[in-house]
């Protein structure tokens, strides 16, 4: 980093920039880690001197979150995601390989050459293409054990990069031409969304105009895990569908539909013909205004995703697939905006609020909060400034959904939050989003900026009628400040610990002001319930539940991706209907949904509808809309293990319970995954699980149990086997061992890729396991060609 | 002016009061460890936890704002066990023995931390007081003993225990060889008097404690001199006669009568002594084939009584040393003796005999390597030493105060008034219940004389709230987050730094031993750097 300048220097700089103020201070040290890779000591010291803040904050803050780091890193930042559907994916397994191919040592992050750092992370949210690794600015999804050190040192060396630019220009066309529609969300751009959206620009610059075909960009197609996905709108106006594309497949693909020489249209006609000898003739029926395209042909994965999309119902998600996330004026075509102009030409803020109330729209980040109510709270304070913040620090392991809507529909979220100003007499709008998600704040942030140009937000709105000032603010790793106390403390340049409550920040909040605290989806529902009315919303769902929820729908299951789904549907009909069921023949076992806060439902439980009260009965919640499938080959006790291991590390560390209580539970589950468990162990766990859940001051310690008490209510047999030594589902390592059976044909596949040489080398004689060496890294299981190695 | 309920009485408190200031209005006592006046709630111990309105969740009380028609209860079952548990939890992770385990292994609880403290500053007057308050008979057990508080020093896995017991049998010949040994003073009479029975090792501490507590004792015993097993079942070259006469010398000075020849069934019956005196203590050693005689129930080793009165089923007999069962260790009788003669100063009160509860104490268990070190490096480094002399002869004085200056001094410094540990004895907190990871012990010693022990943290953060609101320029802030949650000052500066002139407030506040002043007021002023500042 020889470029570097001197830290101090960059400090002054920075601070010249941005202020001195202490809410300046996570920006600040955002922007040192970005130059640094660390947060130099002197960096720290000069923030002392040369700014407002106190050098003891410094200290407080930058010890604080994940992302900051107090020592130099190697050249090449590796991040594991260890959320929940990369850790039912074995994201251990690819942690432990990584090490051991790039020889990092088990008492360091970076290998002795410092070519590599490996971090851990908590979820990158991008679970449907579990398991993921992050090399610097690129993600890489789908790996396995035997494939990642290699994957990892070609992108450090190709220093390839997904970072997509959004300032690509649309490429129009005529009248009654075609439409070629790109997904452009994170999950895409992994899959090469971005290299595909150049080949399919170069293929129409090289034909100049001949095929007359316009290029949009949209937002997530819910082909999450078989990305990038494109859709093509023929000149009939037929929509297909196509996912898991290489860009070199482009130019046949359009030319499939578009040729217009007589080669072409033979070939053309013969793909018809062919399509619906794979599929029947639905293939070719359907009309562009269904929103659901005919068929989905995947050149390299399975189709099936028609069925899929005819259970949901898009109100947040509304025109997906189909709408630039950065297009103003397509926004504004479909009734974008609308809402907010009507809001504010009507000029009746209780009205707005009344007509939330009616509609039963309740939080969606969680805790279920009547949100017209909080709406009313919050607009019957009589302070003169209040603020609105919407919380996108979406953290819960195996959720993407917030991410995905600011990606995809950042105008509808922004035009949700002006009318939720309006609604409650704020003027000062932040968007709160994780680090993590640097496309979603990008496109956010471009969004404000758009939404300003068109004189739609910022202080003359409207024509001065609705002033709102909104901004972006960036997290630095912890998920704590995903709850509404501590993130006002982290934008205020605190520590984020949660304070206790009252005082609600509805009365006080960020700066002491009244401030209304929503999640991205909840605003996101709110420009529709406007236009279409509040019966309209309430018209889906059950009892106390209405509108719709979007999941992030991933771990064990054939089609994962983004989802939304009337309320009351089916736990069933989600995992079996939309999701096609566990993947690999396995066998459906249960549903973690709601995170770490949330629980494990069996599949005999399966029955359950998806809502606030149906959810809380079985022991889980609602959530934020995480929906992790598991399958027979998961523990549920090593389950309740991982999450304990997930809040432990993201406890503020500031109550006795949740601090030091977690740690507790983690230590006696993993006991008990170890095999070494005492027998008053599992009464232990649950009555010191109920006395942290009783005792915590806030929601995460409160509800941190969760995903132990329902596993210890469904799966209870599972702890006591392991207490006996025993894991059912072959998963606990110190429980198992791998041997080979009597299929093994002695190809000597899993002798190669075994990394510790525990298999000879026996062409055409079964294979052994040496049972001593084995690491249970299950690469021989994942190679072997005739399921000749078992777990037991 | 909201009108709250709690534990069924109801009482009007200031709009803005918290449910704790009305609960101590009432006069209930919610226990705090990090509420502190005059500083924000820090919401961090959860202590004060109480049940409103009858939700699942329970509200810290120190920072509930009391709302009108609140419905509180404050001490029912369900928030005495959360209480228990958030103590439990703290002390899971609390790096320090609250008692040096010497003191814990030693069946007579002697304080030898404080010995070796007395012994390093000559101060060997106070030293025998010390070890007399709790050993009548330590030349004789000096010489006898084998020690167990030596097998726990936490010294004796990083090179050899401190020499216990040859330190405690200096400091009793230094006595004994001066013309005037200390006698303690003894509470006015009583005007009861206990029966004695055996002038053993037990028989002779339960006389000498009873006789400091205005009790009138005679020792009633078969032999012809008083002594038992240590005059007639030791070799007198390992105990010398001029020694255990030295000792029994001091117990007849503060009163004690001695009837020797004594025999039980011959001389006298026990029925007898009951009524001659107010109470008996039975401590003549095994009773075979006796017990019949004596018409109390046994166990198949000896009398059987009640372990925590030493009462026999006739409650005004008592019982201890090898009445109960041989016994192999003379410390063990002794101490028996000793305890048994409290519970019978308790009962000659009309109190319950039984000890009052147990207080807790937090005992490390094995320690790390690294905290071992650390502990080694505030003692003399020094490897253990044998008296020049010879075993028989003792230390002399240079070399007990050398073999003292080994000592670790473990035990904490914080034990007498540590608000966590008084509230675990008060709820019943087992500090064990949740065994797992720990705080590293360690102590960080700085000028200005306060001593920081991040062990004892229990990351209540009054310390953070205070040198915050003091404008200290460096300050203190917690590092980390979760389970590692740590104190730190900017810079990696030292403690004292940190601190600055809210020390003194700082140590006041905290509710542990984990900031203290080394010595009871600190001795020079607080520094930075080379700059003196105002003492704290």
């Amino acid at each position: 980093m020889s470029d570097a300048p001197d830290p101090r220097a960059f400090v002054d700089e920075l601070v010249a920039r941005r202020g001195r103020t202490p809410d300046q201070l996570v920006p600040l040290l955002n922007a040192v880690q970005d130059r640094y890779h660390h947060l130099p000591p002197e960096a720290l010291e000069r923030i002392g001197e040369v700014t407002a803040i106190h050098p003891a904050d410094v200290l407080g803050v930058s010890t604080f979150y994940d992302r900051f780091r107090h020592r130099p890193a190697g050249t090449h930042a590796l991040r594991v995601c260890h959320g929940t559907a990369c850790h039912v994916r074995g994201s251990d397994r690819l942690d432990a390989a990584l090490r051991r191919e790039l020889g990092i040592p088990e008492a360091d992050d970076t290998d002795p050459a410092r070519r590599f750092t490996l971090e851990r992370v908590d979820c990158v949210g991008c679970c449907a293409l579990a398991p993921v690794v992050q090399v610097d600015e690129l993600t890489l999804g789908h790996l396995d054990t035997r494939g990642v050190a290699e994957a990892v040192r070609r992108a450090a060396a190709e220093q390839q990069s997904q970072r997509w630019s959004d300032e690509a220009a649309d490429h129009a066309a005529a009248a009654g031409g075609g439409q070629v529609l790109i997904a452009l969300d994170t999950c895409c751009l992994i899959g090469g969304a971005g290299q595909v959206y150049r080949a399919v620009m170069d293929h129409l610059q090289r034909q100049r105009g001949r095929l007359n075909v316009a290029v949009r960009r949209v937002g997530c197609a819910d082909l999450c895990r078989h990305g990038p996905a494109m859709q093509v709108m023929d000149r009939a106006g037929a929509l297909h569908t196509y996912a898991g594309i290489d860009p070199a497949d482009v130019e046949s693909l359009l030319d499939r539909h578009f040729d217009t020489g007589a080669l072409g249209l033979a070939r053309q006609w013969a793909v018809k013909a062919l399509d619906r000898l794979v599929r029947g003739p639905s293939a070719t029926a359907s009309t562009s205004d269904e929103p659901s395209p005919a068929a989905v042909v995947m050149p390299r994965r399975r189709p099936g995703h028609t069925h899929a999309r005819s259970q949901q119902v898009r109100i947040a998600t509304e025109h997906f697939g189909r709408l630039d996330p950065l297009d103003l004026e397509a926004y504004l075509a479909c009734g974008g905006f609308d809402a907010w102009r009507q809001v504010v030409a009507q000029a009746d803020p209780a009205g707005v609020i009344d007509l939330i109330t009616r509609s039963g729209l309740r939080g969606r980040g969680g805790g279920g909060f009547p949100t017209g109510r909080k709406w009313a709270m919050a607009r019957q304070q009589s302070a003169h400034r209040k603020i609105v913040i919407c919380n996108g620090d979406e953290g819960d392991p195996g959720a993407f959904m917030d991410r995905t809507l600011m990606e995809s529909f950042p105008l509808r979220v922004i035009e949700g939050l002006a009318i939720a100003a309006h609604a409650i007499g704020a003027r000062e709008g932040i968007f709160y989003i994780r680090h993590e998600y640097p496309l979603a704040r990008r496109r956010i942030a471009r969004a404000i900026e758009l939404c300003a140009q068109a004189g739609l937000i910022g202080r003359d709105a409207l024509g001065g009628r609705a002033p709102l000032d909104l901004s972006v603010r960036e997290g630095a790793g912890a998920f704590i400040c995903g709850e509404e106390t501590a993130m006002i403390a982290s934008i205020q340049g605190r520590r984020g610990t949660p304070a206790m409550r009252p005082p609600y920040p509805i009365e006080r909040g960020l700066w002491r002001v009244p401030t209304l605290v929503n999640n991205v989806e909840t605003l996101a529902d709110v420009p529709w319930i406007v236009r279409h009315g509040p019966e309209a919303f309430a018209a889906h769902g059950t009892g106390q539940s209405r509108g719709t929820k979007v999941f992030a729908l991933a771990g064990k299951v054939k089609r994962g991706g983004l989802i939304e789904v009337p309320m009351g549907t089916s736990i069933h009909q989600v995992v079996f209907g939309i999701g096609g069921g566990p993947a690999d023949g396995r066998a459906f076992k249960a549903v973690q949904i709601g995170g770490p806060s949330g629980g494990c439902l069996p599949a005999s439980m399966a029955h359950t509808p998806i809502d606030y009260e149906a959810l809380a009965d079985a022991g889980a919640i609602m959530g934020s809309g995480g929906l992790v499938v598991l399958d027979d080959g998961d523990c549920m006790a090593e389950l309740a293990r991982y999450f304990l291991e997930f809040t432990q590390n993201q406890s503020c560390g500031k109550c006795s319970f949740c601090r030091i209580g977690t740690r507790r539970m983690h230590e006696i589950l993993t006991r008990l995954c170890q095999g070494r468990g005492r027998s008053a162990d599992i009464d232990e766990l649950e009555s010191l699980a109920r006395q942290v859940t009783a005792g915590s001051l806030c929601g995460l310690g409160a509800s941190a149990p969760n995903p132990v008490l329902t596993t210890l209510r469904y799966f209870r047999h599972e702890y006591e086997q392991h207490l006996a030594g025993r894991c059912p589902a072959g998963r606990c390592t110190d429980l198992i061992r791998y041997r080979v059976n009597d299929r093994c044909i002695g190809c000597t596949l899993c002798a190669q890729v075994c990394p510790v040489e525990a298999i000879a080398m026996t062409p055409y004689q079964p294979h052994q396991i040496d049972d001593e060496r084995c690491t249970r890294c299950d690469a021989c299981r994942e190679v072997c060609p005739h399921e000749a190695i078992d777990v037991s | 002016m909201p009108r709250i309920s709690i534990d069924q009485q109801t009482i009007e408190v200031a709009a803005g009061a918290t449910v704790l200031d009305a609960a101590r209005r009432l006069g209930l006592d919610i226990p705090t460890l990090c509420h502190h006046k005059g500083y924000p709630p820090q919401n961090s111990c959860l202590l004060c936890l109480v049940k409103v309105d009858g939700s699942p969740r329970l509200r810290p009380a120190c920072s509930l704002p009391a709302a009108e028609g609140m419905v509180i209860e404050s001490d029912s079952d369900e928030v005495r066990a959360a209480r228990r548990t958030a103590l439990e939890l703290l002390l899971s992770d609390h790096a320090g023995d609250c008692v040096a385990p010497c003191q814990n292994n030693c069946p007579a609880y002697m304080d030898v931390p404080l010995m070796m403290r007395q012994i390093v500053g000559e101060e060997f007057e106070a030293a025998i007081r010390t070890v007399k308050a709790e050993i009548p008979l330590p030349a004789v057990l000096g010489r006898i003993c084998p020690a167990p508080c030596e097998g726990g020093c936490r010294r004796k896995p990083g090179d050899a225990p401190v020499a216990v017991c040859l330190l405690k049998r200096f400091v009793a010949d230094e006595d004994l060889s001066r013309d005037e040994p200390f006698v303690p003073a003894c509470q006015a009479p009583s005007g009861r008097t206990v029966a004695v029975v055996g002038a053993g090792p037990a028989g002779l501490a339960a006389a000498y404690d009873l006789q400091l507590r205005g009790h009138a004792c005679t020792l009633y015993d078969n032999n012809a001199q008083p002594g038992g097993a240590l005059r007639y079942a030791i070799d007198r070259q390992v105990l010398p006669l001029d020694v255990l006469d030295g000792e029994i010398d001091i117990i007849r000075r503060l009163g004690a009568q001695f009837v020797m020849n004594w025999h039980m069934g011959v001389d006298g019956t026990l029925d007898e002594l009951r009524r001659r005196h107010n109470a008996v203590l039975l401590a003549m050693g095994p009773v075979h084939g006796q017990a019949g005689e004596l018409a109390l129930a046994t166990t198949s080793r000896g009398v059987s009584v009640n372990k925590r009165t030493f009462q026999t089923q006739r409650p005004d007999v008592f019982a201890a040393g090898g009445t109960l069962g041989r016994t192999r260790l003379a410390v063990r009788s002794l101490a028996q003796g000793k305890d048994a003669a409290r519970c019978i100063d308790r009962y000659l009160r009309g109190d319950d005999p039984a000890d009052a509860e147990q207080t807790v104490n937090v005992s490390m268990g094995r320690l790390a390597e690294q905290e071992l070190a650390a502990l080694m490096l505030e003692a003399s480094p020094d490897d253990r030493l044998s008296p020049e002399g010879g075993l028989m002869r003792g230390f002399n004085r240079a070399e007990a105060r050398a073999e003292a200056g080994r000592c670790l001094q473990c035990s904490c410094r914080g034990a007498g008034d540590c608000r966590i540990r008084a509230l675990a004895t008060q709820y019943g907190a087992n500090p064990r219940r949740y065994p797992g990871a720990r705080r590293r012990l360690s102590r960080v010693q700085r000028q200005g004389g306060v001593v920081f022990e991040p062990g004892k943290c229990i990351g209540c953060g009054l310390c953070v709230a205070i040198v915050r609101q003091m404008g200290e320029p460096i300050g203190l802030s917690f590092v980390g987050r979760g389970f590692d949650v740590h104190l730190a000052v900017p810079g990696g500066a030292g403690i004292a730094r940190g601190l600055g002139q809210a020390a003194r407030a700082c140590v006041e506040a905290c509710p542990t031993a984990a900031l203290r002043f080394a010595s009871p007021e600190p001795l020079v002023p607080l520094t930075v750097g080379a700059q003196p500042i105002a003492g704290p």
